[in-house]
C-alpha cells in the first residue's frame, strides 16, 4: 500500500517516450526470434563473403623463378606484369635444376632460363597468358637494346596503342554485382521484419486493451514514437551485429576492394536503415491503428506492402546497370530509396548530388509521414472493433 | 490546501452520430469521498469515464480539478481502470506494474518497490514472475486493480471494478477503496452491484440515457420519495383496510401488512387506525433500498 499521502507532486522518472522505447527493446531482446534472427542473418552474410573469398582465390599471386643470364629481365618483366595487372613473385634461381624440381613440386608456377634475349619459360602444365606477353615483351624490350636502340627509343617503340572508350562502364563486376544484391536482400528483410513488428505491436495494444490504459497516460504521438524507436533500435543493433560480423569476415578472408562491405558502404547501409525503416514503421504504424485485431494485420499493412514488394523487384531490375534510368529515378523516389540507393552505392560508384536529393526526399517525406500517422493513430487507435475507414481516421 | 480537491464534470456532452451518449451530464467528487455511478447498460457512465481520463474529447463541457481545467500532467496522476480490462499477456505481472508505475511518473526503483507491495496486497507476490496470461481471470482483475494503484494515484476513476470478482476480492477490492478514500483520494466507480454501492458509497450518481437524474447521498437520493411502513395487526381482518387518503396497501404476508404512504402522510395516523384493529406487533419503517430508488427514478423518467 502506498504510504505516500495523494497530492499533485512533480512526477520523476525517466520520458514517456523513451519508458515505451526502453520497453519495446527489452521485450524484443528477450525473444527467441531476435536471437534466431541474428544467427541466421549473421550465419547468411558470413557464408556468403566466404564463398566469395573461394570465388576470388583464383587471382593468387603467379610465382616466377629467373636464373642466369635472363635475370636481366626481371625489372622490366616485373613492371609490365603490373600494368596488366597481374600479380607475380618473382625470384632469382641460382640452380637450374633445384628451379626445375620446384616447379614439377608445384612451389614455383613458372622457371625462366637461358639469356635474356633468348630465355625460356618452363612450367609445369601452362603458363597464365598474362606472364607469357610480359614475358615476351621484356624479351623485345631487351632484343632493341641489344640492337642498339636507346632507352626512349625502346619506350617510344613499344608504346602500346591509346584507346578511347566513348562509354566508359562504371566499374562494376561480379563482385560488386553480388555485394549490392546482398545489401539489397538484408535491407530488405531487415525493414519487412522490423516494419511489421511495428504494425504488430500496434495491433497487440489495441487487441489486448491496454491501448486505453495506455491512451489515458501518454499521448498517442509518445507511444507512437517510443514503439518505433524502441524496435528500430533492435533491427540497428541487429544490423550492427551483422554488419560487424561481415566487417571481421572480410578482414579474415581478405577478400579486400569490395568498398560495400567497407566501414563506408555498411555505415551507409545503416544509414539507409534507419531512414527506411522510420518511413515504413510509420507508414504501418498508420494503417494497423485501423484494425483490432491480429488476424487483420497482414491485409491491412498491404498498401504499404506493396511499396516495399515493387522496391525488391525494382532492385533485381536495376542492378545489372546502378547507372541507368531506371535505376537511378527509382533510388530517388522515397519509398523505393532505402533500397535501391543502398545497392546503387554497393554496387557502383553514385554520384554525391543524388545521394543527397534521395536523403532530403525520404527524410521529407518521413516528417509528413510522422504527421499523418499520428493524427490517424489517435484517431483510431480507441475505436475497438470494426475496422477504421482510412478517410474517418483522417478527419477524426 | 487552497484548491478544494474536487474533481468536477461540467455539463459534459457526447455524441456518436445520432445517438447522444452523454447529455450535458454533471457531477463532482470531493476527496475522501466514494462516489457511485449507477445506471443501466448503456446509459452513459463508460463514455463520462472516458472523458474524465481524457480518452475522449466531450463535444461540449469540461473536466475540471481542483477547481481548474483538468491538465495532462494532473491527469497523469489519476488511476483507471477500463471497462475493457487489458494489460501486455506475455509481459511478467511485476515488471508490468513498474512499468506502469513509470508511466504515471514513478522513478523506477520506487515503481518496481511499489509493484511487489500491491502484489503483495492482493495476495499475488508469488506471482511476480510470472507472464499476466498465466494468471487466472480473477487474479488478472487484481492485477488490474493493482495497475491503476500502483503509483499513488490522486483520484480513482474506475469502471465496474467489482464485475468478475468472487466474494473475498470484492472484500478486499471494496478495503482498498474505502481506505484510498480515506486517505484523500476521490473514488469514482460504476457498478451494477447496487447493494454494494448502497453500503460503500458516500454519494451516488444515476444516469439514465446520458443524464444524471439523481445524485446525492443515499439518504438524500430517500427524501421525497414514497415511505413504506411494515404493520403486522394480528386481530385485523383480511379485506381490512385503514381507509386513510395517500396510503396504499401494498403487500400482504399472514398478518403482515406492506403500506405505501405520500410524501407529507402522516404515519402516526395509519399506525392509530391499525390499533384499532387490536394489538400491533411490528410497526416498521422500510427504507427503501438504492435499487428500489433506482427503479423508481428511471420509471419516473420514462413516464
Amino acid at each position: 500500500m502506498s504510504t505516500e499521502p495523494p497530492g499533485p507532486r512533480r512526477t520523476g522518472g525517466l520520458p514517456t517516450t523513451v519508458l515505451v522505447a526502453r520497453r519495446e527493446a527489452l521485450m524484443r531482446l528477450r525473444s527467441r526470434v531476435f536471437l534466431g534472427g541474428t544467427t541466421v542473418m549473421t550465419v547468411f552474410v558470413v557464408v556468403g563473403i566466404v564463398a566469395a573469398s573461394l570465388l576470388a582465390a583464383k587471382t593468387t599471386p603467379v610465382r616466377i623463378g629467373f636464373s642466369g643470364g635472363s635475370q636481366a629481365l626481371e625489372g622490366t618483366f616485373r613492371a609490365t606484369a603490373a600494368a596488366y595487372g597481374t600479380d607475380v613473385i618473382v625470384s632469382d634461381i641460382a640452380d637450374l635444376g633445384a628451379g626445375t624440381a620446384q616447379v614439377t613440386a608445384g612451389t614455383l608456377d613458372v622457371l625462366v632460363t637461358g639469356s635474356a634475349t633468348a630465355p625460356t619459360a618452363v612450367a609445369k602444365a601452362a603458363i597464365p597468358a598474362d606472364v607469357e606477353s610480359a614475358l615476351s615483351l621484356a624479351t623485345e624490350a631487351e632484343r632493341l637494346y641489344d640492337a642498339g636502340l636507346s632507352p626512349a627509343a625502346i619506350t617510344s617503340a613499344m608504346a602500346p596503342v591509346p584507346v578511347q572508350l566513348l562509354a566508359p562502364p562504371s566499374h562494376k563486376d561480379n563482385q560488386n554485382f553480388f555485394a549490392g544484391l546482398a545489401v539489397g536482400i538484408l535491407l530488405w528483410i531487415a525493414l519487412g521484419i522490423y516494419g511489421s513488428q511495428v504494425a504488430q505491436g500496434v495491433v497487440e495494444e489495441k487487441a489486448t486493451r491496454i491501448m486505453e490504459i495506455l491512451l489515458a497516460t501518454i499521448p498517442p504521438s509518445r507511444l507512437l514514437a517510443g514503439k518505433v524507436i524502441g524496435i528500430g533500435l533492435v533491427g540497428l543493433l541487429q544490423l550492427t551485429i551483422v554488419g560487424g560480423a561481415a566487417l571481421v569476415a572480410v578482414h579474415i578472408t581478405n577478400v579486400a576492394a569490395i568498398p560495400a562491405l567497407g566501414p563506408a558502404g555498411v555505415l551507409g547501409d545503416i544509414v539507409w536503415f534507419v531512414l527506411g525503416f522510420l518511413f515504413y514503421a510509420t507508414a504501418y504504424a498508420a494503417v494497423a491503428s485501423l484494425v483490432s485485431r491480429q488476424e487483420e494485420v497482414q491485409s491491412a499493412i498491404a498498401p504499404i506492402s506493396v511499396f516495399q514488394i515493387a522496391g525488391y523487384l525494382l532492385m533485381y531490375a536495376a542492378l545489372p546497370d546502378p547507372s541507368g534510368p531506371l535505376a537511378t529515378v527509382g533510388s530517388l523516389l522515397p519509398p523505393f530509396a532505402p533500397i535501391l540507393m543502398a545497392v546503387r552505392m554497393a554496387a557502383s560508384d553514385v554520384r554525391s548530388w543524388q545521394v543527397g536529393l534521395a536523403i532530403v526526399l525520404t527524410v521529407a517525406s518521413i516528417i509528413g509521414l510522422t504527421w499523418l500517422a499520428g493524427r490517424m493513430y489517435t484517431n483510431a487507435a480507441l475505436h475497438l472493433g470494426a475496422r477504421v475507414r482510412f478517410i474517418d481516421a483522417f478527419r477524426g | 490546501m487552497a484548491a478544494a480537491r474536487v474533481l468536477e464534470v461540467d455539463h459534459v456532452s457526447k455524441r456518436y452520430g445520432d445517438l447522444v451518449a452523454v447529455d450535458d451530464l454533471s457531477l463532482d467528487v470531493r476527496a475522501g469521498e466514494l462516489f457511485g455511478f449507477v445506471g443501466r447498460n448503456g446509459a452513459g457512465k463508460t463514455t463520462t469515464m472516458r472523458i474524465v481520463l481524457g480518452v475522449l474529447a466531450p463535444d461540449s463541457g469540461s473536466v475540471r480539478w481542483l477547481g481548474g481545467p483538468l491538465t495532462f500532467e494532473a491527469r497523469r496522476r489519476f488511476g483507471y481502470m477500463p471497462e475493457e480490462r487489458g494489460l501486455y499477456p506475455k509481459m511478467h505481472v511485476a515488471e508490468q506494474l513498474a512499468y506502469l508505475g513509470q508511466l504515471h511518473g514513478l522513478p523506477g526503483a520506487q515503481a518496481r518497490a511499489a509493484a511487489r507491495t500491491w502484489l503483495e496486497r492482493f495476495g499475488l507476490a508469488d506471482r511476480g514472475d510470472a507472464e499476466l496470461q498465466a494468471l487466472s481471470l480473477g487474479n488478472q482483475q487484481r492485477v488490474q486493480l493493482a495497475a491503476a494503484l500502483v503509483f499513488g494515484p490522486d483520484v480513482l476513476v474506475l469502471d465496474e471494478p467489482f464485475a468478475g470478482l468472487d466474494p473475498v476480492a470484492v472484500d478486499v477490492m471494496a478495503e482498498v477503496l474505502r481506505e484510498q478514500a480515506d486517505a484523500g483520494v476521490p473514488v469514482i466507480f460504476s457498478s451494477h452491484e447496487l447493494e454494494l454501492v448502497e453500503r460503500l458509497c458516500d454519494r451516488v450518481g444515476i444516469v439514465d440515457r446520458g443524464r444524471m437524474i439523481a445524485s446525492g447521498t443515499v439518504a438524500e437520493l430517500r427524501t421525497g420519495g414514497q415511505e413504506r411502513r411494515w404493520i403486522d395487526a394480528p386481530g385485523a381482518p383480511a379485506a381490512w383496510q385503514p381507509g386513510l387518503p395517500g396510503v396504499r396497501q401494498v403487500q400482504l404476508d399472514g398478518t403482515r401488512r406492506l403500506f405505501e404512504l405520500d410524501p407529507g402522510v402522516d404515519d402516526q395516523a395509519l399506525l392509530r387506525a391499525a390499533l384499532a384493529t387490536g394489538p400491533v406487533r411490528e410497526f416498521e419503517r422500510v427504507e427503501p433500498t438504492l435499487g428500489e430508488i433506482f427503479r423508481t427514478a428511471i420509471e419516473e423518467r420514462a413516464a
